[in-house]
């Protein structure tokens, strides 16, 4: 099956569910179908060879929605554009890929002409409104229109008429990682549909769900969100002002969604700085958390803010489509802290730096092996050597397994921080730090240090209402961290720098922090 | 009258300094939405937060962050009057 056709099944059995919910605005399957087709066969028209890159920059809307499901029926590939990047690495981003072609937003018409400058690859430009690019030769063509009347009429389509050549090129997503440089991550047809019906059979979604979308489409986890319910005949509820919660508790609300889905930072506003403990939401059945480690601290909050609420904790990276494991919400209580088992149909293995497994309780590094693990990097051949080995993906994290094969993180083999001839996890000093009273987030990271080495740093900030001070987070540590784990500078800000998809961004904190 | 329009110059030179280059500060008007604008960003909202608890002494209740208080220099200086009394 090709990501298209989790679109084409569904129109076919559930033509008049409603696919997306923005701004009030209810579309069902079928329109949104016939919108995609639509703007798929005007990308047919330009004869680009197969596989061809087009760029997606366009905030989470049902425009983002047609134009990705368009792209891939037109046989081409779908790649998602961080609308928070800064004009040199979206350029950089089109450059790298070659992308001809471009559907953008037409709320970025102000940056534009900043994209499509100089030596841009890109020739053509689609967008929803007729909006200028800065360039006399490069005319936009407002070709997205989701009016009714202009839709071409649904009975006249043909259904799953897409190549059926699932080991294609579907969609590259871009990351920074640990080094800054973007790079593309290449996922295949099959990696991404294989992802999407295991993750819908774990979640036990069905087309009575629908989830509130706070992710961006252009973040693998957003992209889930995106491929499960619509391949489940699920609705999407669009609303992008996470950064006022209430609205999205409102929304929440009005609109009886079934899930959540947030990353740890978006868990910790809600519990510290919203009315969401005290909402009932009698119609959301389940959270998803991912997008990186959540504090178990902050993992009980939530279980006693919605004791009758199903938890998934999951774990996963872009380079696997995302999902690679999830905790059985049953197990949540005696399991804490794990994150969980295998997703159905991809194999989760503790190995050494051989890809040996490892005996139960030993560290090791998480290696994954399943139709989810990636193609490659475009355009990066020797990191790809580096994670993909055999087929297996070599994710960087470290953990152990329990006994029941329950896995436990570690840390990121590149968080580790070597202070004075020790090794100590950052996640390990993040996670007692938040035990402490009335902490809403820390960072910790090394920092140089003439005498040690790397010295341990914490950036924390206070829940409102609070003022834990140096001397309480120290005296704090030290009764529960061995001497060398506890913090050496402790600084208090109002806020962590963040990147758009609500994640840490530690890069951008320790850059402030010289 | 003269209390409100400090109220609009504090803030928008904390809007300024905090988010924009001196050329943005130019085009934002004082109905324009941070959020549709793309000025804020969910940290922002917290540092903006604490910058009226501090500057005018009040605390801001949980459910009090939302667009129609805190998402546009006019909301602002609406919100901040009103809580000033």
């Amino acid at each position: 099956m090709t990501v298209f056709q989790l679109l084409s099944k569904s129109v076919e059995m559930f033509p008049d569910r409603t696919a997306v919910t923005h701004d009030g605005r209810h579309t069902d399957f079928s329109q949104l179908y016939s919108a995609a087709c639509h703007l798929s066969d005007r990308l047919g028209r330009l004869s680009l060879p197969e596989g061809s890159p087009v760029g997606l920059l366009y905030e989470n809307s049902l425009e983002y929605v047609i134009s990705f499901f368009a792209i891939l029926r037109a046989g081409l590939v779908a790649v998602p554009l961080d609308t928070s990047l800064d004009l040199d690495s979206l350029r950089f981003v089109l450059s790298d890929c070659d992308a001809r072609v471009l559907l953008v937003d037409s709320r970025f018409r102000r940056i534009l002409p900043g994209i499509v400058a100089g030596n841009s690859p890109v020739e053509r430009i689609f967008s929803d409104k007729k909006i200028g690019s800065g360039r006399d030769d490069l005319e936009v063509e407002a070709v997205i229109n989701t009016e009714e009347e202009s839709l071409p009429d649904m009975d006249s389509l043909p259904l799953g008429d897409t190549e059926d050549d699932e080991e294609k090129l579907a969609a590259i997503f871009y990351t920074s990682g640990s080094t800054g440089t973007p790079k593309g991550v290449m996922l295949s047809h099959r990696n991404l549909v294989s992802n999407t019906l295991a993750t819908i059979e774990y979640l036990k979604l069905t087309r009575d769900d629908s989830v509130i979308v706070i992710l961006p489409f252009y973040y693998i986890y957003g992209n889930s969100l995106l491929l499960t319910h619509v391949g489940c005949g699920g609705r999407l509820v669009i609303d992008n002002r996470f950064l006022y919660p209430e609205a999205i508790l409102d929304t929440m609300e009005s609109e009886n969604v079934t899930g959540f889905s947030g990353v740890p930072s978006n868990f910790m506003i809600l519990l510290g700085k919203s009315t969401f403990a005290k909402r009932e939401l009698p119609a959301l059945r389940y959270f998803t958390q991912a997008g990186g480690a959540m504090a178990p601290e902050i993992v009980r909050q939530l279980m006693d803010a919605f004791p009758e609420k199903e938890i998934y904790i999951m774990y996963g990276q872009t380079e696997a489509a995302p999902r690679v494991t999830w905790l059985p919400p049953e197990m949540l209580k005696e399991k804490l802290g794990s994150i969980g088992i295998a997703v159905p149909g991809v194999t989760v293995l503790v190995a050494d730096d051989k890809g040996n497994e490892l005996p139960t309780g030993k560290v090791g590094e998480i290696v994954v092996d399943g139709p989810n693990v990636m193609m490659g990097y475009w355009n990066h051949a020797d990191e790809e050597r580096e994670v993909l080995r055999n087929g297996r993906l070599f994710t960087g994290d470290l953990a152990k397994k329990d006994e029941d094969g329950y896995i436990y993180v570690v840390g990121r083999r590149k968080e580790i921080i070597k202070t004075g001839g020790n090794r100590v996890s950052v996640k390990e000093v993040e996670e007692c730090i938040l035990e402490s009273n009335g902490i809403l987030e820390v960072a910790v990271f090394g920092v140089d240090d003439p005498v040690l080495g790397e010295a341990i740093k914490a950036v924390i900030v206070n829940k409102k209402g609070c003022s834990a001070d140096t001397v309480e987070i120290t005296d704090f540590c030290r009764s529960r961290l061995a001497a060398h784990k506890v913090p050496k500078i402790i600084e208090f800000a109002q806020s962590l720098p963040k990147t758009k998809s609500g994640k840490l961004d530690k890069k951008k904190l320790k850059d402030q922090c010289r | 009258m003269a209390q409100k329009e400090k109220i609009r110059k504090d803030i928008r030179d904390f809007i300024t300094k905090s988010f924009l280059t001196g050329d943005e500060n130019e085009n934002l008007s004082d109905s324009d939405s941070f959020m549709k604008e793309g000025i804020i960003d969910s940290t922002g909202v917290l540092e903006l937060v604490s910058f009226l608890e501090k500057q005018y002494g009040f605390a801001v209740k949980d459910d009090e962050m939302t667009p129609g208080n805190l998402d546009s220099i006019d909301n602002l200086v609406i919100f901040i009057s009103g809580k000033l009394g």
